[in-house]
């Protein structure tokens, strides 16, 4: 277990100081993303990554049947829901966490490890949180934008609370414990393969890394606010076109 | 809302289109954002749903469709403005006229295609109005049944202007399609020129989707 963490992290340090070495290309219009120039770098690894990843999803995709990868992915969903639990717990969530620790429990058992997801069936609420969303409803709302390694899109916020997350995670637990990486690869290419149907418009993007890092901020955004979040402010759009001096660096 | 850039243009092109529909947006008018979108996709998944395999095989119809009855609820200009942000200064009221005809019609060629790609049994329901409701501008909230079940959170920013209650924005999972295109033009226009966007738009190259 050791020798893996001790790899990634010089993986991630290596890219940290290839990223602060670099030059910030700023040419976009400034989201919360101050590190854009090391951020791009790790973009660019994961993409080349990709290059291995995405055609052993595209297999994935072709071999198995929709039921099976449905799922998997039920599965995966899950198992994610311990950590939803606590943190509902943490944002004093009770009602909620209630209803899903009723849907772990459902789906594990009769629901055969989660593959079928009958709480969803039987009316259940689905809930996700995660410790990033609680941190951020403690007050801790904006967080600049960190592209991660191997995992993508990221705030530094949610990067520190996916970490500890991972401690309660059955996924995670399995790898700090055990070194055991064989749920989280499949896990991997499970969530790539669902972003297959992304990979053209992404592709065809002016500025693809951009798009990545706005469709994930503002669904970020969405997952913090439960799927409320405020509007956008498109007064501030409009000054932008009419005001000859507004220049809202935010 | 003052309106910076006179607004014909784009209407002559809806209207030209209307010449050959064949008059099916007699729907009553209602003039709250919660009917228009009631009335307005329930009529278009229904139709779709009715003549899916017409509109597969001639998406041209299915394209006529969304320019009529979809399109005059929506401000493409306000909208093209809000995309452009500052890379719409010092341009002339023709580029900016022409910038929001292409948009308008990457948004017909979309929408057209989501339909189709969603086809038939696809659902919606409209949560009820809340809180936000203001004088100028407004959210209708939707979820839209998946075929393949579950929803996907889809929903309308609407803006008053002298016409009614108009769409500019739509947000799909909290991500607003201004934001995110805007991102994208802004930054383009401001490298390479405004014309040469607009060849890229009406060349089909920028559509987003495939």
């Amino acid at each position: 277990m050791q020798k893996t963490l001790s790899l990634l992290s010089i993986i991630f340090l290596s890219l940290l100081i290839a990223g602060c070495a670099g030059t910030q290309n700023r040419h976009t219009d400034p989201e919360n993303d101050p590190w854009e120039g090391f951020n791009r770098k790790v973009y660019a690894f994961n993409d080349g990554l990709d290059k291995v990843v995405r055609p052993v999803a595209v297999g994935y995709d072709k071999i198995m049947p929709d039921p099976f990868q449905r799922g998997v992915g039920n599965f995966f969903r899950n198992l994610d829901i311990p950590v939803t639990f606590v943190n509902q717990v943490l944002q004093g969530k009770f009602t909620q966490s209630l209803d899903s620790l009723g849907r772990f429990i459902v789906n594990s058992t009769v629901g055969l490890l989660g593959f079928f997801d009958i709480a969803s069936k039987a009316g259940m609420p689905y809930y996700n949180e995660d410790l990033g969303q609680t941190l951020a409803t403690w007050g801790y709302e904006d967080s600049r934008y960190l592209m991660l390694p191997f995992f993508g899109p990221s705030t530094f916020r949610d990067g520190m609370g996916r970490y500890t997350d991972s401690f309660i995670h059955p996924v995670g637990r399995a790898i700090h414990g055990r070194n055991e990486w064989g749920l989280w690869i499949v896990r991997g290419i499970d969530q790539r393969a669902r972003y297959l149907d992304q990979d053209a418009e992404l592709n065809q993007a002016y500025d693809p890394y951009v798009l990545m890092r706005d469709v994930w901020m503002q669904n970020r955004e969405f997952q913090i606010y439960d799927g409320d979040p405020p509007m956008a402010d498109y007064d501030l759009y409009l000054d932008d076109y009419s005001d000859e001096e507004s220049d809202p660096e935010g | 809302m003052k309106t910076l850039i006179p607004t014909w243009a784009p209407r002559l092109l809806l209207a030209a289109a209307f010449v050959f529909s064949n008059g099916l947006f007699a729907q009553t008018q209602a003039d709250d954002p919660v009917s228009l979108v009631e009335q307005t996709t329930g009529y278009i998944f229904a139709n779709v749903a009715e003549n899916l395999e017409e509109y597969t095989a001639n998406p041209d119809a299915l394209r006529t469709l969304v320019r009529n009855d979809l399109m005059p609820l929506l401000d493409v200009d306000y909208a093209a403005r809000l995309v452009l942000g500052r890379a719409g200064r010092g341009l002339s009221s023709e580029k900016i006229d022409e910038f929001s005809i292409c948009m308008s019609n990457l948004l017909v060629n979309r929408y057209s295609k989501g339909l189709l790609y969603f086809s038939s049994e696809v659902n919606l329901q409209v949560l009820p109005q809340r809180g936000d409701l203001n004088e100028k501008l407004t959210r209708v909230r939707t979820r839209v049944m998946l075929p393949k079940g579950g929803s996907a959170p889809v929903d309308y920013a609407f803006h008053k202007t002298p016409e009614g209650w108009k769409v500019f924005d739509v947000i799909v999972e909290g991500i607003s399609y201004i934001t995110t295109y805007r991102n994208q033009i802004m930054p383009e226009v401001q490298a390479n020129g405004i014309d040469s966007v607009l060849a890229r738009l009406g060349s089909g190259q920028l559509e987003l989707a495939d």
